[in-house]
């Protein structure tokens, strides 16, 4: 019972972004994907989704071929949570939870009472119960990623991907949204896979670490284990390392900064 | 304010449809009508009937019109609200995909050879715009591009293609006669409606609508961009394919029974969305009925403003185009786009 990737190839066009990519998440953990701009974190996630296709390899989702399933029953299995986006049309923030229903539902059914109430018991569950009758369009990205991670929960499904849903938060906001959901990972039992920038919010709320570098996986493992030294090296170049904080916590920050207050209390 | 836009947009159509019963050249009072329908079922005894010109222009003239208005408003409205769903954008109209164009062509062609009543130029009209979709969609899949840009690209050309294509049509034609014919046929007109002419259009189109109304909840999702449809299950490129076959075959069989109507498929889901949101549910139903109501309206103008009768398309632009400003105007930018 994983997600499974064996010899994963794919791209656009002529052009190849993932080489060779093999990797097995176990169920119900939290696996964060890092890595550079371009290096292939998207693609990764689209990959396991089957919004492309991959030139070579395959793709397992508990043992089946995702080449093979229906997207209503791989909708069933991978939910989804995008970066947020205003939509052309605005709709209340019930409705868009309510799309998540769409895999359960006949082709010409609509979500009736019961779905209704139990989004609404979603967005209990996520502490965003004023926001029901909000338009999407009118409340602030950090509420957008909320009513989309509301959105992948009602959908209901054991595996949920999440492209950087970090990325139009503020500082509390991200922690918010990432204990949140490492909250509702574990009640759940859900797999979550998550591209981030920040390898702190890695360290803080992920079990494990997937790390990228020009769509090639470099190392894969328990969170400490992988965050190292040599390997942020590797990815992110010579200027970061690992550090301790006063409380013990392992954090990485930049090795020298050139300017600022940090320097200052240096040179005092 | 839900029950209230829901009351309207019931009360309205039954408003349109008494006005466009009474109005027009030869008017019909109210009391009229009403001896005329209770004749029809049986009920006429004892009262003094109304003309027979009354009863004949009622059966005869105005209701195939009046029902071949509200479907065809309703299709095109439809259309218009399922169109800028599936291409994400306000803007869109069920002409994007050159339909109309092919139509235009496909009547102007029979034209040439047929008289302008005959079943041979609704047939050619419909086959040709439901051809040119078809152009559109087989260019789509060669392309394997499967984003709605090279849709409308290729709306663009097959239109162009048909436009250019009438326009040489229109040259060739010998006699002013006939160049007259096609133009008047390219303005639209309801004045042609007679049973015969109806009933296929009006089989169509309520289909159409039933079907539309029956997915219409996905096309919430459709709304979306494609990744987001796809990974909530919605195979996106099936279900375009599907809701622009539907609405192809509405649009076509409406253009080819009245010439081209413009800007009720763009200006109708406006409307709509102003009264009831953007849930798609709700606003197909509003469009379906606001639009048979608006274009019935625009008719029952075009027939009674003046002595002659003016083409249809020239009413609907002249009152949709303004319209649109005013919406601009007066509401926020929101529900116009971004």
């Amino acid at each position: 019972m994983s997600i499974e990737v064996r010899n994963l190839e794919a791209g656009y066009a002529l052009k190849p972004i993932l080489r060779d990519v093999s990797m097995r998440i176990e169920e119900g953990k939290i696996c964060a994907l890092l890595g550079r701009n371009g290096s292939g974190k998207t693609t990764l996630l689209r990959c396991l989704n089957a919004l492309i296709t991959p030139t070579q390899g395959q793709v397992y989702l508990r043992g089946q071929d995702i080449a093979r399933l229906s997207r209503v029953e791989i909708a069933r299995m991978v939910s989804v949570v995008p970066q947020s986006t205003s939509a052309p049309f605005n709709y209340p923030c019930l409705e868009v939870v309510l799309m998540g229903e769409a895999a359960r539902l006949n082709l010409w059914s609509a979500p009736g009472e019961a779905a209704r109430q139990r989004a609404k018991g979603v967005f209990k569950q996520i502490g965003i119960e004023h926001l029901l009758d909000h338009d999407y369009n009118g409340i602030s990205g950090g509420e957008q990623q909320l009513v989309l991670l509301a959105r992948a929960l009602f959908q209901d499904t054991p595996y949920m991907l999440l492209d950087e849903p970090n990325s139009h938060l503020d500082f509390s906001n991200q922690h918010h949204m990432m204990s949140l959901m490492r909250q509702l990972a574990k009640q759940h039992g859900i797999t979550m896979l998550i591209t981030l920038h920040d390898p702190n919010l890695a360290v803080y709320y992920c079990d494990e670490i997937v790390l990228m570098q020009q769509g090639r996986l470099v190392c894969q493992g328990p969170t400490l284990e992988v965050l190292t030294d040599f390997n942020l090296c590797a990815i992110y170049g010579n200027n970061i390392q690992t550090d301790h904080t006063s409380r013990g916590m392992q954090v990485v920050v930049p090795k020298a900064i050139v300017m600022g207050a940090v320097e200052q209390t240096l040179v005092c | 304010m839900k029950k209230k836009a829901l009351l309207l947009t019931l009360t309205f159509p039954v408003v349109c449809i008494l006005i466009a019963i009474c109005a027009g050249r030869y008017a019909i009072s109210p009391l009229e009508m009403v001896q005329i329908l209770l004749i029809k079922i049986g009920l006429g005894g004892g009262m003094v009937p109304p003309s027979p010109e009354a009863q004949s222009v009622f059966w005869q003239i105005r209701l195939p019109r009046i029902v071949l208005a509200f479907t065809v408003g309703s299709a095109l409205a439809v259309s218009g609200a399922v169109f800028q769903a599936l291409f994400r954008n306000p803007l869109a109209s069920p002409d994007l995909l050159g339909v109309t164009a092919g139509a235009s062509f496909g009547a102007v062609l029979a034209l040439m050879f047929f008289p302008p009543l005959s079943l041979a130029v609704k047939f050619s009209s419909f086959l040709f715009g439901v051809a040119a979709v078809f152009c559109v969609h087989v260019l789509a899949v060669k392309s394997r591009d499967r984003s709605t840009a090279v849709l409308i690209l290729g709306g663009i050309i097959v239109s162009a293609v048909f436009q250019a294509g009438v326009s040489i049509l229109k040259y060739l034609t010998n006699t002013y006669d006939m160049l007259a014919q096609i133009v008047f046929w390219l303005m639209g007109s309801f004045q042609t409606a007679t049973w015969d002419s109806v009933w296929s259009v009006f089989l169509v189109t309520m289909i159409g609508t039933a079907l539309i109304a029956a997915f219409s909840w996905r096309l919430n999702i459709m709304s979306q961009d494609d990744e987001q449809a796809l990974s909530l299950g919605v195979d996106v490129v099936k279900w375009r394919i599907i809701y622009i076959a539907i609405t192809t075959l509405m649009v076509a069989i409406s253009v080819s029974a009245c010439g081209v109507v413009g800007w009720i498929g763009l200006v109708v889901p406006h409307i709509a969305r102003s009264l009831v949101g953007s849930e798609h549910r709700r606003l197909i139903f509003t469009s379906a009925l606001l639009g048979a109501s608006l274009m019935l309206l625009m008719d029952t103008l075009a027939r009674s403003l003046f002595s002659s009768e003016i083409p249809i398309s020239i009413v609907t632009s002249l009152l949709g185009a303004p319209f649109l400003g005013y919406l601009v105007l007066r509401q926020r930018k929101e529900w116009l786009g971004k």
